[in-house]
């Protein structure tokens, strides 16, 4: 059975004027134990996505979808109470903004302390108490702060970008949760915390069997263990599929242009040779080209470009473009 | 670092009370009238009394040497004599201030008694009826002339119904002995055999100008407390908390209480000035005998040294309860008190 099984989200931001549809009738899903990507330029709507399934987006946003299974239970029908409880006990993300989401006036120790799950402890008062002190220390040692005093006993703000990440990560692996939802985890981090995140996370898949969808620009970290990459390009998939298969086959030429930009690819780069890049920015949400988004900045674009082209999906791997690409055969 | 920021609000409050000294000092040139009169407050001397005046006022040096023997004197206690009752005015600011004082700290104790909770719930029932009730009743509140409706509450409260009395701070069958000046404590203080019922009676007079007092910076509580409650559910650590499973009330309690009500405390201390300026209305319409209508009476009364007095007293008043409001919003929000460096 899948463990998240999404059909046709869509996220549409009401304003004045108009609705913008930031994401576009997005569907994938996950099995349990499974590492998933989720990649894209920034802006391209990946935030979103993950804020809509643990539902923490504003009553701005209008989210629709077929359908938005949680190990069989469509999310999108219960109370928001009751899907409280639900997410809250089995998903946890990790935000892109970590210092946007601790509450500025309340200490580290107490933000940490409030996530850990009720455990039934007899002990005493003062037992207890202890008991939450080791259990949050043991956390944060987890993440990789050494000076665990100082860091519980401060305040968001008097805490760097990365320490406060750290914050996050350790509050989202609190309650072991079924599937972890990261964000860009690692923006902040200097890279040997970076890699140390990347196989903290990495063993709690392993060992406890957790999924993670990871949104993430360091493809080339998560490539390893990762079941499936979905790509998406202003708010609509592009291209979903087996990691190895899209890695050896990209059939769409934003996954290709994504790839080639990775420095280590297909290791034909020279010294000082130019990064390969798509020319142009992704596409404001209030002027979206008709037909193919991509189509501006695609170098395969023809005439037929300008109707929409529709996904199509071959051995469980999908894509959405008229002129797909064929591994030319070296 | 905090200690630089409350020195450097010290000198703040030096630097305003050296402003309001000059002002003050330069309105005896100002009012019309005889300058030595204006300042002392003796009119009518003959020529022995006139040279003693002169001497003890420096009128014949130069401003900066009168400004500083003015300084003297009003560090000494002695602001001159009323025109009208010929006392002293520093004595009679020093009888009235409590009077004022006590009204406007029990309005606002009921202003935050009663508005913050109604704030806080009408922000948990956003844009539901008991939202609506409130806000609604708030506007009309806010928007309601105080004279006005200390007329309306005196008509029907004490003309109609006589469930209590228009004016006065307590019956004149009571003699209470004035040692701190506000009424309850005196009476509390008072040892005599009819102290409750003295209290009961106070207690009866103290409530109509308390509720209209009150009334304004309720109505700013209520709506200041539930658009800043608004504002902080909306904020991404309290939708995060919430997803991390916490239920509506550990959310309330936890989180958005405590980031909503520091501005609510900052608000609270702004609120003063506007209630020293409504209590002198309050005291007209009430005969409170608080420094407001003596103010007043002055003003109408052309008693120049009472009203420089009265405006200092009342000015100096101000500025402290505002620095001491700013201060103790510093010293409780976390974020500020980080950056108070920042802060002139
Ligand atoms: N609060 C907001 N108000 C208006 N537009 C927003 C807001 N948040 C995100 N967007 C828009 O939604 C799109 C997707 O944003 P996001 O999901 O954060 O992108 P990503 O995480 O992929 O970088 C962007 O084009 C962004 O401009
Ligand atoms: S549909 Fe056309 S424009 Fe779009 S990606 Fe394919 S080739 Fe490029
Ligand atoms: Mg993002």
């Amino acid at each position: 059975m899948h463990l998240l099984d999404i059909r046709n989200l869509t996220i549409e931001l009401q304003t004045a004027e108009t609705t913008i549809r930031a994401v576009d009738r997005v569907s994938f899903s996950l099995k349990e134990g499974e590492v998933h990507a989720l990649v894209g330029e920034s802006g391209s709507g990946k935030s979103l996505i993950a804020k809509a399934i643990v539902g923490v987006l504003n009553e701005r946003w209008v989210i629709t979808a077929d359908r938005m299974h949680w190990r069989g239970v469509d999310l999108m029908r219960l109370t928001p109470e009751q899907r409280r409880k639900t997410v809250s006990q089995d998903i946890a993300m990790i935000y892109q903004d970590p210092s946007r989401c601790l509450d500025p006036t309340a200490k580290i120790f107490n933000q940490i302390a409030e996530t850990l799950p009720e455990v039934a402890t007899t002990g005493f008062f003062l037992k207890r108490n202890r008991a939450r002190k080791d259990r949050v220390k043991a956390l944060i040692h987890k993440v990789g702060i050494k000076n665990h005093e100082a860091v519980l006993d401060s305040y968001p703000h008097e805490l760097s970008e990365g320490v406060c990440q750290k914050v996050m990560i350790a509050m989202a692996i609190a309650r072991t949760p079924k599937l972890l939802i990261a964000d860009e985890p690692t923006t902040a981090l200097e890279s040997t915390t970076r890699a140390q995140v990347f196989r903290l996370l990495k063993s709690l898949n392993q060992l406890k069997n957790m999924s993670i969808l990871m949104i993430s620009h360091e493809l080339e970290e998560i490539v390893n263990w990762s079941h499936g990459i979905h790509v998406l390009y202003c708010g609509q998939m592009v291209e979903a599929g087996p990691t190895q298969r899209i890695f050896s086959q990209p059939r769409h030429p934003y996954t290709q242009a994504l790839l080639k930009s990775l420095p280590d690819y297909e290791h034909g780069l020279a010294h000082k040779e130019p990064f390969y890049a798509l020319k142009g920015t992704i596409p404001t949400l209030q002027h979206l080209p008709i037909g193919c988004r991509l189509g501006p900045r695609c170098p395969q674009a023809q005439k037929e470009c300008v109707v929409a082209p529709k996904l199509s999906k071959h051995h469980g791997h999908s894509y959405a473009c008229h002129f797909p690409l064929i591994k030319e055969v070296k | 670092m905090i200690l630089d920021y409350i020195l450097r609000r010290l000198g703040l409050l030096f630097f305003m009370v050296l402003l309001l000294s000059i002002f003050t000092f330069s309105l005896s040139y100002l009012f019309p009238g005889d300058v030595l009169s204006n300042l002392s407050g003796v009119s009518n001397t003959n020529f022995a009394q006139s040279a003693l005046l002169e001497e003890k006022y420096r009128v014949n040096s130069n401003y900066f040497i009168q400004y500083i023997a003015f300084l003297d004197r009003i560090l000494q206690g002695d602001w001159g004599v009323s025109f009208a009752s010929g006392d002293s005015v520093f004595k009679h600011i020093l009888d009235l201030i409590p009077a004022t004082l006590e009204l406007s700290i029990y309005a606002l104790l009921i202003s935050v008694v009663v508005g913050v909770p109604l704030g806080i719930l009408a922000s948990a029932y956003y844009k539901r009826w008991p939202d609506k009730l409130i806000s609604s009743t708030a506007i009309v509140g806010y928007s309601m002339p105080i004279f006005w409706l200390a007329l309306l509450l005196i008509m029907v409260f004490s003309l109609k119904l006589g469930w209590f009395p228009m004016s006065g701070r307590v019956s004149l069958l009571y003699e209470i002995p004035a040692s701190t000046g506000f009424i309850l404590v005196d009476i509390l203080l008072a040892d005599f055999p009819y102290n409750g019922m003295a209290m009961l009676d106070a207690l009866h007079h103290l409530t109509l100008p308390t509720i209209v007092l009150a009334m304004y910076p309720t109505t700013v509580l209520v709506r200041f407390t539930r658009e800043s409650m608004l504002k902080v559910m909306d904020q991404s650590y309290i939708k995060t908390a919430r997803a991390k499973g916490l239920n509506r009330g550990q959310l309330i309690i936890h989180h958005a209480l405590r980031n909503a009500l520091l501005p609510v405390i900052k608000q609270i201390g702004l609120q003063f000035s506007t209630l020293i300026t409504l209590a002198m209305i309050t005291e007209v319409i009430f005969s409170w005998p608080g420094i407001g209508r003596w103010l007043i009476d002055s003003i109408y009364q052309r008693d120049y040294p009472a009203i420089q007095g009265g405006l200092m007293a009342v000015s100096l008043f101000i500025i402290i309860a505002t620095i001491m409001a700013e201060l103790t919003y510093t010293l409780l929000d976390p974020l500020s008190r980080n950056q108070a460096h920042g802060k002139v």
